[in-house]
């Protein structure tokens, strides 16, 4: 009877984990220009590029995407400090907006402090429930932010944790 | 200062030289002249430099978090009318000016004022607010469009300042802050000619000369500008020398500086009373100190109150002598009228009304003293003193007043409240209050005693005290740490413990109940705060493991590698309490608490800003967990009597804290968005009579119930499996049963199903949890003593388990 029950809870959790879809969340959605982008080839050594990640709905607050806009004008003027600013006012509005928290670890990869970045990067995967968009996003901020701490073994580690996650198919349990 | 002094003798020296040197006397003349025109460059550098330093030494100003406002905000209409007060809005029917308000059917039509923010001009703007069912529903821009607004960062509450001098406190003001009939009233009554002098009044200082001259009292005639000049020097000598230096002085001030300049640092400068050791400088600051309100915000006979006491405040002082200074203030009144100032009908009415002086001081400038003390100690590590207190800076802080009303509110009302209902001494009990934001760590409220006005011993950062079972949740997080070892329902051995270590006497930990538990489950040690079977897993996990963790958490100071620090027999102040806790609330993430966003210069440039900052120090996982058993504390166990105060569906995590004798009272808690934590004891350090749920955790359901706060919902890490568990046996099901209950696991921790839902049993089981639910009620049953053995942890992972 155990033993039963064990294969039966087995195979179904299983078949759950096989079979989510690459775009399986609900909210927030994904514009149809944001395609998954398998294809992330890890910067060269000491030469960090953060380039712009699709911009997918990241709230349906009107204040937020205010403050979002500003800072993305601002961190584009390099105004990275006053970026900063606005994205901290951003989450204190939806302190548990993933997007908000991932936005904020790419701007500190921006400005180079790493530490703060891949931290950062940790704490948007906390709120990040199964968005595998922006979990992806966030490995490779973590990814770049390890070449950027010289860390090439941590770094690889990270890309590879995100193309896993945008390609699940290619990523069998058995 | 001491000036030099003038030669007197010198008319005398020139007379007899002249009779008998013709030569001589030339060059006397011209040594003389020299001499002469030295002294006046000397004086000119000397004032000038009085002048300059007094005009350029600004204070600090320290600013409360700015509110945000945007549609679907939680706010009420009264709550917006009391923060737009707060920062000097007037009620007007044509609500254009800055700083106007109205009221509308459905909220406000209001006209926001320029403000320079770390990020820019914020322009005025005139603005319509609507609310409906607690929320803001509507902001619009007030045009010809009628554009809809996402967002309005208000202006934020002015919470401070720090002064420059020695103990001269100001509130500077710019003169076109100062109202008009202050300026009135003071040139009707000190200086008619002022506008027209340069200097110095000669039919002035004529009839000064001759009452003096003729025996008569030593009388002013000072203008405006000389009176000026006095109070930068501070002495009280009256004599002729120093009234020739003080006219030179005058009239070089007048050469340099414009009219409008003089009178501005004239406001800011005059001296109008003293407050045991702080001097009272500047009409801004006498409003406060006298009337409780900004200078702007002052009556016509308020005003003429102010300019009355120029020519005395020691004489005049309206707290001693409320007879004399009305007296005072209705001819500072009349020589309006005279002069044409104010009509005849505001005469009437002015002179009618009463002098409404608040009895009381404010002390300090602050209306949060303890806030104010703790960001300029943070400051300090940034910034030299001098600095602070001359260069004008501007400090954004994250102070919430709302949040710190309800807090002091709280804490003032609570601890009388308690001392009534358990007839102690009134006043005996002392308390603290510090209030953080569950994800950035923004310290929103911080309360130093249960008189929060008052500047004094600052409990809140201060006040080191032992933290009692405050420290429990370090020793389970550290045990959960390590699930194949730990879960909730691991049982803990609750018997009698002696624990020996050489060079100290044995210690035998006791419970509060004074009785031993047998075999507990984890979850229920926790929520029942047992000391037995706490101090036992913390000795078997290792008491440097434990305490070593500390730091991690933000705690810096270490306690002995004792048994009893795991039992919280070791000091923290509130504020640090705070830190390990916010660590907790935030799912393993360390932000260290701030105070301060950003510091801004003189003129809005940006200097530093104080960025959030997260480092992950605990798993996610054991973290939820821990909150887990923190949510029993307030659901089952000993802070169960929240619910008087907070609905169960808040799922509020906390602990309670008592210490030896009843000494300190404890409370540390956090909701969805806020992490607060209350001490109450007593200063003196004598047994308060009050547990931490009789004491702290009042105040902090008292407070929070006022704050509408955020259900707590930690996000679920993905390592977490929730599984349906009967409370009795420890059994799990398969599905949600009547009996069961669902407890986290680390995936891989949890137990292996066993049953199917057993249907029939179920009212039987039923009955049977409830009795479990609650042991607290029965602490000697063994009902809870033999739950199921948890199998050996398998050192393999789950799936591969299941598919052994």
């Amino acid at each position: 009877m155990k033993r039963f029950l064990l294969f039966f809870v087995a195979a179904s959790l299983l078949a759950g984990c096989a079979s989510v879809p690459p775009q399986a969340s609900t909210t927030p959605t994904l514009p149809d220009t944001a395609t998954p982008d398998g294809m992330i080839v890890p910067p060269a050594e000491g030469d960090i590029v953060v380039e712009p990640e699709p911009r997918p709905v990241m709230s349906v607050n009107r204040a937020v995407v205010a403050l979002l806009d500003r800072a993305q004008l601002d961190s584009a003027a390099g105004k990275r400090e006053a970026a900063g600013a606005s994205l901290e006012r951003a989450l204190r509005i939806e302190p548990r907006n993933a997007w908000l928290w991932n936005e904020l670890a790419r701007l500190r990869l921006a400005q180079g402090q790493y530490a703060q970045a891949v931290s950062l990067a940790k704490k948007s995967i906390s709120f990040a429930g199964g968005e595998p968009q922006l979990l992806a996003a966030n490995w490779r901020v973590i990814g770049k932010a390890r070449v950027g701490q010289g860390d090439s073994a941590g770094a690889e580690q990270a890309f590879r944790q995100a193309d896993e996650l945008l390609q699940p198919e290619t990523t069998p349990l058995f | 200062m001491k000036l030099p002094a003038f030669p007197r003798n010198a008319v005398l020296f020139l007379f007899n030289f002249l009779k008998s040197h013709a030569r001589a006397i030339r060059l006397t003349v011209l040594l003389l002249a020299l001499g002469l025109s030295g002294y006046v460059f000397y004086l000119d550098v000397t004032i000038r430099e009085a002048f300059e330093g007094r005009k350029f030494a600004l204070p600090a100003r320290v600013y409360g978090r700015a509110l945000e406002v945007y549609p679907g905000l939680k706010l009420t209409p009264e709550q917006f009318l009391e923060e737009i007060k707060t920062v000097g809005y007037h009620e007007n029917p044509e609500p254009n000016e800055p700083a106007t308000y109205r009221h509308t059917l459905e909220g406000f039509e209001f006209t926001s004022r320029d403000f320079v923010f770390g990020d820019g001009l914020q322009k005025a703007q005139p603005l319509r607010i609507g609310f409906a069912e607690g929320r803001v529903t509507l902001l619009q821009e007030r045009d010809k469009e009628d554009a809809d607004l996402a967002l309005l960062r208000l202006e934020p509450p002015l919470i401070g300042g720090i002064y420059p001098g020695h103990n001269e406190d100001r509130a500077l003001l710019r003169l076109d802050q100062v109202p008009k009939p202050l300026i009135d009233a003071l040139v009707s009554i000190e200086d008619r000619k002022f506008y027209t002098h340069w200097g110095i009044d000669p039919r002035g200082i004529a009839r000064a000369l001759y009452k003096t001259l003729s025996g008569q009292r030593i009388e002013g005639g000072s203008t405006l500008t000389q009176q000026l000049v006095k109070n930068f020097f501070l002495t009280s000598e009256r004599t002729l020398t120093r009234k020739g230096t003080e006219v030179l002085m005058a009239m070089l001030l007048e050469m340099h500086y414009g009219k409008d300049e003089i009178l501005e640092t004239y406001l800011n400068e005059i001296f109008l009373g003293q407050d045991a050791t702080r001097a009272i400088h500047g009409f801004g600051l006498a409003s406060h100190f006298y009337f409780d309100r900004p200078l702007e915000r002052l009556e016509l006979q308020e005003l003429a109150t102010l300019v009355g006491m120029v020519k005395g405040p020691t004489v005049y002082d309206p707290r001693k002598k409320p007879e004399l200074v009305l007296q005072r203030r209705n001819i500072v009144l009349q020589e309006m009228v005279k002069l044409n100032a104010i009509t005849q009908a505001q005469f009437v009415e002015a002179r009618q009304k009463p002098l409404g002086v608040i009895h009381r001081p404010p002390s300090g400038t602050s209306p949060y003293p303890a806030f104010l003390q703790l960001v300029h100690r943070q400051l300090q590590r940034d910034y030299r003193e001098e600095d602070l207190r001359s260069e004008g800076l501007r400090i954004f802080t994250t102070l919430d007043p709302r949040v710190q009303r309800h807090a002091e509110l709280a804490l003032a009302g609570r601890l009388k409240q308690i001392e009534k209902a358990r007839r102690m001494d009134a006043n005996t009990l002392e308390g603290a209050v510090v209030v953080s934001s569950t994800q950035n760590g923004e310290l929103l409220a911080l309360v130093g005693g249960r008189e929060a006005r008052y500047a004094g011993f600052n409990r809140a950062v201060d006040a080191m005290r032992p933290i009692g079972s405050l420290a429990k949740p370090i020793v389970y997080l550290s045990a959960l740490e390590n699930p194949d070892s730990y879960t909730l329902l691991t049982p803990l051995d609750d018997s009698p413990l002696v624990w020996k270590q050489p060079g100290t006497t044995d210690w035998k930990p006791q419970n509060y109940d004074k009785k031993f538990h047998d075999q507990v489950p984890l979850r229920t040690a926790l929520a029942h705060s047992y000391n037995v079977s706490t101090a036992r897993l913390g000795i078997e996990l290792g008491i440097d493991n434990v305490l070593d963790k500390l730091p991690l958490y933000g705690i810096e100071r270490r306690p002995p590698s004792f048994a009893s620090s795991l039992l919280g027999a070791f000091e923290l102040s509130p504020v640090e309490v705070a830190q390990l806790y916010q660590t907790f609330a935030d799912g393993g993430f360390r932000t260290p608490l701030r105070a301060i966003r950003e510091v801004v210069d003189v003129e809005g440039k940006p200097l530093q800003r104080y960025p959030l900052n997260v480092e992950p120090v605990a798993a996610a996982a054991p973290v939820y967990l821990l909150t887990h058993a923190l949510q029993g504390v307030v659901r089952e166990g000993t802070a169960q009597g929240l619910v008087n105060w907070l609905p169960a569906e808040l799922n509020a995590a906390g602990k309670t804290g008592t210490t030896d004798d009843l000494r300190d009272s404890w409370f540390a808690g956090y909701t969805g968005d806020r992490v607060a934590v209350v001490w109450v004891g007593r200063d003196d350090n004598l047994p308060s009579g009050l547990t931490g749920s009789s004491g702290a955790m009042t105040v902090w359901g008292e407070m929070m119930k006022n704050l509408d706060p955020e259900p707590l919902q930690p996000a679920v890490p993905e390592d977490i499996e929730l599984a349906h568990i009967d409370p009795v046996s420890g059994l799990r099901y398969d599905r949600e049963c009547a009996a069961t209950v669902a407890i986290p696991f680390v995936r891989g921790s949890e137990p292996d199903v066993t049953e199917s839902c057993p249907g029939a049993l179920t009212d039987i089981l039923t009955t049977f949890g409830d009795m479990i639910a609650r042991p607290e009620e029965k602490p000697g049953e063994k009902t809870e003593d033999k739950p199921e053995p948890k199998p050996e942890p398998e050192k393999k992972n789950w799936i591969q388990r299941l598919l052994d």
